[in-house]
């Protein structure tokens, strides 16, 4: 116990540290996050002195962009953990890593809820009023209350799933199932619930009958599955870039070897190969004596120098890797960059994957250092395997690579595609049944669509996020959008169309006109839009160190073996980032 | 292999010391840049006290407690406008459920009531909010969506048009307090639905579900000026309300549980407004509502069900 807790904050201290560790890249951009955040808390500052009157909210329109970006974050939070359902229900291997960068990104969006709706308040100072138990939370007759309720709820959720994952993959160790699949399914479903309650605050008023409307839940539904998925295909390939290196890594330091050009020559494996093996790989134990000396077969040990190529991407041969001393990385070329998808340590194997399926090489393995790998044909391998631990193993640390596939990002297409033609389609039902009923209700719709007695705010907003939503549609169901370029302009579209018709499509049209029929517009006004910056930009800040800590992490180049040498890892990965472009 | 060695010691202490260099100026400039964004605080005067921050909610305080709050509360009020307030907490009356009935045919649309109830109440004259808003709707038509609400002629009644003022319609079924996080507004056994000002989050989700615009945000620091000041005070009612918190009407109950009329009832020139006890048969309301063959709850398809009644005479 005692030991976990030292690791745990090992962990979490160097995870801290690495945070603040970077390129100038990674400064400039942390920097100016920081400077937005600076005058947003400043903004807020200035709101807190004299009240929500620097808004340009009035009692006639009492919610403005501050819901509005609470509603279109619920819905990105939600749809983050969406991605989750092809990995663990369908078992869709790539996906995998995505899942992470996904639960990653709802928890930074929880943050910016929580952001949000604090902003706000009248009374910030009286949140503790909303505590269970301290306070007086109105549960359940308040939707507000469940909100509260199920959005920290699945906050902890997602921290405790990522947090997990994250600290097992550091350890490598396997992640137990009943550790987090149960969590996993609990998340699916609260996904859906956060996103169902912040409909259910708007669609249970009834004296607001633009918002009193049952098709609204399905839409939040609909257009969160489109912005949310939108949004990661967006931050999957800036991750993508900025993980990748310069086509052959260390190449400035020495010029790459080809296989055999090693220090010594390749001599064939022997059993005290194996022992050396067996002593990072207790698992190699559970083998019989005598699968163990069929395995040898063919086997060879090679002593390399760092930068040495052990495998190309895209050769065929049929052998499995595995480290027996030094330190190996793999990379993996995509789209016209190569990125460290994982670095394997004595004990560790790599290749085994092609030589298992006896298919094309997808990566490239180069040695770090001067290091000692032992090469099985794969009919070795499978000898090995044989031994149901050694089985295990194998298969689980099949898993355990940072993959952003081509395949992931279309798979995450098909997402986008589908929900936002539904999108469309609960628009059109919802503009349908608005004005060919045509009774009084209408109003809100028609100052929205065309505008009500001469006053057209709205309007311009709407169909420009209209027009945008079709564009999407348009792109992601023709075929062009399966280059990378025309999907994220389509996603660019979505995202910004969805935060459009969310906010000032959804929230502040309800309040228009009033009860009593009067019409005030609402506008935001600049030390509310700054607020609203600020914001935003705690919130990529916020995301940006989660990717920053998970990356090393997930390519296996941060993890218990080198705690020891903290700064190295994360100067090294830093040495990566800055080598991209 | 020594020279090398202490080249890379040398270089590497040159970049320890440039390093530190630049991670204190950093962190200097990122205190620095702190502080200037936290600067608009200095301005916050009224501070939440400690005593103020932890004050309990209202249905847990004991009469003590009250005590207590009501001494600070008087104190506040006196340092702010120099006049020491009469507060009390008053409570509701058994056997008495207030309504209102207003009648539609007599109202000219002086707005008389709105001001009154301004002054009685102890609303903020900057911004300004009042509880009333007065309905100017042409002949034969309730569709408020044809109301004028800033009408402004020489004098009224204007020919073809009727007045219907319209405030907190004290409702049976208040979807205000459904919606209300935090409790902090509720309906009393006398049917007026209140809000505790020192408990309410500004949350503004009442706000959103009054199907009668009958709520009023302070979305700034409340200002009254000092000579306009009422001193009799309800801690329910209209003691002066804090920036950022919500307020609405609530029949007066520093006058109506002593067993006055409302404000904006006593100030009506024509009589249009009725106000009294339902469970009194006696009662003058209860009379019209018995008698009158025609009466409005406004929005009755809401389910709201309204404690405040229009009618007409003829």
């Amino acid at each position: 116990m005692k030991r976990f807790f030292r690791n745990y904050s090992v962990f979490l201290w160097r995870c801290a540290r690495i945070a603040f560790v970077g390129d100038w890249r990674y400064y400039a951009w942390m920097g100016l996050l920081t400077v937005i955040c600076l005058f947003g808390l400043n903004a807020y500052c200035k709101q807190l002195v004299q009240g929500l009157i620097v808004t340009g909210m009035s009692d006639e329109v009492s919610w403005g962009v501050y819901i509005a970006n609470f509603t279109f974050l619920v819905g990105v939070a939600a749809a983050a953990v969406m991605m989750v359902i092809p990995v663990y229900i369908y078992g869709n291997e790539e996906l995998h890593d995505l899942v992470i960068f996904g639960e990653l990104l709802a928890v930074a969006a929880i943050f910016m809820c929580l952001a949000f709706v604090t902003v706000d308040l009248g009374r910030p100072d009286r949140f503790w009023h909303l505590i269970p138990g301290l306070g007086q939370l109105n549960f359940p007759a308040s939707m507000l209350s469940w909100d509260v309720i199920v959005l920290n709820g699945y906050l902890l959720l997602n921290v405790y799933i990522c947090g997990y994952l994250l600290f097992c993959r550091y350890e490598k160790k396997k992640p137990s199932k009943w550790f987090y699949v149960p969590f996993v399914f609990i998340a699916i479903v609260w996904a859906i619930s956060i996103h169902t309650v912040t409909a259910f605050l708007y669609v249970g008023l009834g004296g607001r009958p633009f918002w009193n409307s049952a098709i609204v839940g399905p839409r939040f539904l609909a257009s969160a599955f489109t912005a949310g998925p939108a949004l990661i295909i967006l931050a999957l390939q800036v991750v993508r870039r900025v993980t990748a290196t310069a086509p052959t890594p260390g190449s400035a330091r020495v010029r790459p070897r080809t296989l055999g050009a090693g220090l010594a020559a390749p001599h064939s494996a022997t059993l005290e190969d194996l022992e050396v093996l067996a002593h990072h790989l207790p698992e190699l134990a559970t083998v019989s004596l005598e699968d163990r000396k069929q395995s040898l077969h063919g086997a060879t040990v090679l002593d390399v120098a760092a930068g040495d190529v052990l495998l190309r991407q895209g050769a065929t041969d049929d052998g499995a890797f595995f480290v027996l001393s030094g330190r190996v990385v793999v990379t993996r070329e995509e789209g016209g960059r190569s990125r460290i998808t994982r670095s394997a340590g004595p004990g560790e194997q790599f290749g085994e994957v092609s030589a298992l399926t006896a298919t094309p090489r997808v990566a490239t393995a180069t040695a770090e250092e001067h290091s000692i790998i032992l090469r099985l044909p794969a009919a070795s391998l499978r000898k090995l395997m044989q031994s149901p631990k050694m089985n295990d193993l194998i298969h689980s640390r099949m898993s355990e690579r940072l993959m952003i596939s081509d395949r992931g990002l279309l798979m995450l297409r098909s997402i986008v595609q589908v929900s936002m033609l539904i999108n469309v389609f609960l628009l059109v039902n919802e503009v349908f049944k608005e004005f060919y009923s045509g009774n009084l209700h209408v109003a809100s719709a028609k100052y929205l669509f065309v505008g009500l007695h001469g006053h057209h705010a709205l309007v311009p907003w709407i169909w420009t996020a209209i027009a945008m939503n079709l564009v999407a549609m348009t792109l992601l169901v023709l075929p062009l959008s399966r280059s990378l370029k025309w999907l994220n302009l389509a996603c660019v579209l979505c995202i910004v169309g969805i935060w459009i018709e969310k906010g000032m499509g959804l929230v502040i049209p309800g309040f228009i006109p009033t009860p009593l029929g009067a019409i005030v517009e609402y506008t935001p006004s600049l030390n509310e839009t700054l607020v609203c910056l600020g914001i935003w930009a705690f919130g990529l800040l916020l995301y940006t160190i989660f990717l920053r800590m998970s990356v090393p992490i997930l390519q296996g180049r941060m993890s218990k073996d080198n705690e020891d040498q903290p700064d190295i890892t994360g100067d090294e990965t830093v040495a990566s980032v800055a080598a991209a472009d | 292999m020594p020279l090398p060695d202490t080249t890379t010691d040398k270089t590497s202490d040159a970049a320890m010391s440039r390093r530190s260099f630049l991670r204190g100026t950093a962190a200097f400039g990122g205190l620095t840049a702190l502080a200037a964004s936290l600067s608009p605080l200095f301005e916050l005067k009224d501070f939440t006290s400690a005593e103020q921050f932890m004050q309990k909610y209202y249905k847990e305080m004991t009469p003590a407690d009250m005590a207590k709050v009501i001494k600070r509360i008087e104190g506040d009020v006196e340092r702010q406008y120099g006049l020491r307030p009469h507060v009390r907490d008053y409570k509701p009356m058994d056997g008495v459920e207030f309504v209102y009935c207003l009648n539609l045919t007599r109202c000219i649309g002086c707005r008389k009531c709105v001001h009154a109830c301004v002054n009685e109440n102890n609303q903020s004259r900057n911004p300004e909010i009042q509880y009333i808003r007065v309905l100017k709707l042409p002949h034969g038509s309730l569709d408020v969506e044809k109301a004028d609400q800033n009408y402004a002629p020489e004098s009224v009644p204007e020919p073809g048009f009727f007045y219907m003022p319209v405030q907190c319609q004290q409702c049976r079924n208040p979807p205000c307090v459904k919606v209300c996080p935090v409790h902090a507004t509720w309906q009393e056994t006398d049917g007026i639905t209140v809000i505790d000002y020192d408990w309410c989050i500004g949350c503004r989700y009442c706000e959103a579900a009054c199907p009668y615009f009958a709520r009023r945000f302070n979305f700034a620091k409340p200002e009254i000026p000092k000579e306009r000041l009422n001193p009799n005070m309800s801690y329910l009612g209209n003691r002066p309300r804090k920036q950022g918190v919500m307020e609405k009407c609530h029949f007066c109950i520093q006058r109506t549980r002593a067993g006055r009329y409302p404000a904006c009832l006593e100030v009506c020139p024509v009589g249009a407004r009725k106000f009294g006890n339902i469970l009194d048969p006696e009662s003058e309301v209860s009379y019209i509502l018995r008698e009158k063959r025609v009466f409005i709850q406004l929005k009755e398809e809401m389910g709201t069900s309204p404690r405040f009644y229009y009618y007409f005479d003829k």
